[in-house]
């Protein structure tokens, strides 16, 4: 079983609104319809990533060299 | 071998004609001017053309003040590149209120100490997020081959400046495909390096987890040459390797003796028009690849891309989301503040996953040393073409132009594009792909296609 999936009726409008006040981004009036568009688009085009199963070991590789 | 004033010379020969006195550095700079010029108003690469500074630089070139294997060959850069005394604008309005670079950028500086000349900067999409050349601010750079279609991007001022002949080399950058792209629509050769090979210092970033830097040309021995001149490490980024600089120029001649050359199925051999696999197979037909390998999750790849890009782009800009958001491009800006609202478990899982995937990938290059690919899953879209089919399903033409580069620039492979031109047809761009550190190969791929007749690049 995939081990994170976006819920199937997720509300895409209210999430983007919650978030976005969340982390302090205002979201013009104009602006609100098409990025709750690209939100739902990044959804479809997330799906391939969240259906795929990792193992606890596997760490990301380190780019970061003190 | 072309006039060296004339916009069909390459990098390569208006080096040996200034090298060797038969054409002057100031009269090549005088000609690049009027090119750009007489095309601008219909190309619209450029957003900044530095004429008194090329002026200057031909003029100490032609006093004997400078030698190196670019003498004389005028360029020009994606305008995320500093160049000193103008903002960087990387596209967008708000960064030309911004300071004025103190110093050129790094592999500006290189190409100049080889010798070159810069001329400008070059059009691109607002801050890199983009595959289409199209810019709300400064308008859209045209494609040479069709000017009611789009360059490609985010490059698209590279891409249309070389095509046009305005100039034999282009720089440009490449996160998720902004070199591969425009290289294809507009028909050149491209290379986008080795992650961390060439020094980004002095650029403005986009996604620091996959930005590249790279040269556009009509030669693949252009591509070469600048690229050997623009090798070594550079402590001022981070990412760039210390490993020692591998000069590809002299290998050319090598030809693809010894090269094990297999063609991506799976993923790459669907969702795209037919002609751009029937381009994959005249390559593969030239090189006599016949092996098909497969690249392990490269769907899910293409996806990780997707969102460490739209994550870590939206945190780069969030406080000018914040501050100035009626001064972006309005397409951009959605998809930025999208990208700033994207969980945080799916970056970590797109990152781990990463790791995963390039250790499968490397393992196909214990059987090829090289993989073909499409470079686009088209030709060249319409400008302001929103939506495109592709087999049969309708798809967003700024989201999807990158599916096939995505799934390689995720893991850094180096890449050069090779360009068929295709009579009373667009051109189309195979991707030339080999593991990590190896361009020269890719590079000795791209000059026997050119050699063979199978990819050119004539200016349009």
């Amino acid at each position: 079983m995939a081990d994170e999936k976006p819920a199937e009726k997720l509300d895409v409008a209210r999430l983007v609104d919650e978030t976005a006040k969340a982390i302090g981004l205002p979201i013009a009036a104009e602006s609100r319809a098409n990025v709750i568009l690209n939100y739902e688009r990044s959804l479809t085009i997330a799906r391939p990533l969240l259906e795929v199963e990792l193992d606890d070991e596997l760490t990301p590789g380190p780019v970061f060299r003190p | 071998m072309s006039d060296p004033l004339s916009k069909a010379a390459t990098a390569t020969e208006i080096a040996a004609a200034v090298r060797s006195g038969k054409a002057k550095a100031t009269a090549v700079i005088e000609a690049t001017l009027k090119r750009i010029e007489k095309s601008e108003p219909t190309i619209n690469a450029f957003t900044d053309v530095v004429a008194e500074r090329a002026r200057k630089r031909a003029a100490e070139i032609d006093a004997g003040n400078h030698r190196g294997p670019l003498i004389g060959v005028p360029f020009a850069v994606k305008n995320l590149f500093d160049i000193e005394g103008l903002p960087t604008r990387a596209g967008s309005k708000i960064n030309v209120d911004g300071p004025k670079a103190a110093r050129d950028g790094a592999l500006v500086r290189k190409l100049e100490a080889a010798g070159a000349i810069l001329v400008g900067g070059l059009n691109m999409g607002e801050y890199a997020y983009d595959f289409t050349g199209e810019n709300v601010h400064y308008g859209p750079s045209r494609n040479p081959r069709d000017t009611t279609r789009m360059s490609g991007g985010s490059s698209g001022g590279s891409g249309a400046a070389v095509a046009a002949g305005e100039v034999p080399l282009a720089l440009g950058s490449d996160t998720n495909g902004s070199i591969r792209v425009p290289s294809s629509l507009c028909g050149l050769f491209g290379l986008k390096p080795t992650y961390g090979r060439l020094s980004r210092a002095g650029s403005f970033p986009f996604v620091d987890a996959f930005d590249h830097l790279g040269p556009i040309a009509r030669s693949a021995e252009d591509l070469a040459l600048s690229f050997d001149a623009m090798q070594g490490w550079d402590p001022d980024d981070p990412v760039c390797t210390d490993r020692p600089a591998d000069p590809t120029l002299q290998r050319l001649i090598e030809g693809i003796d010894g090269l094990r050359i297999a063609i991506a199925g799976d993923y790459f051999a669907k969702g795209g028009e037919p002609e751009m696999f029937e381009a994959v197979a005249t390559v593969a037909k030239a090189l006599g690849a016949t092996k098909t390998v497969v690249l392990p999750e490269a769907a899910a790849a293409r996806a990780a891309a997707y969102v460490i890009t739209a994550v870590e782009g939206g945190q780069l800009h969030l406080p000018r989301l914040r501050s100035r958001p009626q001064d972006f491009d309005p397409d951009t800006r959605e998809r930025f503040m999208a990208g700033a609202l994207l969980p945080g478990s799916w970056y970590v899982k797109a990152q781990r996953f990463r790791r995963r995937y390039r250790a499968n990938v490397l393992k196909i290059f214990d059987q090829a040393d090289i993989v073909l690919a499409p470079a686009t899953p088209c030709t060249a879209p319409k400008l302001g073409q929103v939506m495109m089919k592709l087999g049969g399903v309708d798809l967003p033409v700024r989201a999807n132009l990158g599916v096939f580069t995505q799934p390689i620039s995720f893991i850094g492979l180096p890449v050069v594009v090779a360009p068929l031109q295709r009579p009373g047809g667009l051109p189309i761009g195979v991707q030339i792909i080999a593991k990590p550190f190896n361009e020269q190969a890719a590079l000795r791929v791209a000059a026997f296609l050119e050699k063979q007749g199978v990819a050119s690049a004539p200016p349009a």
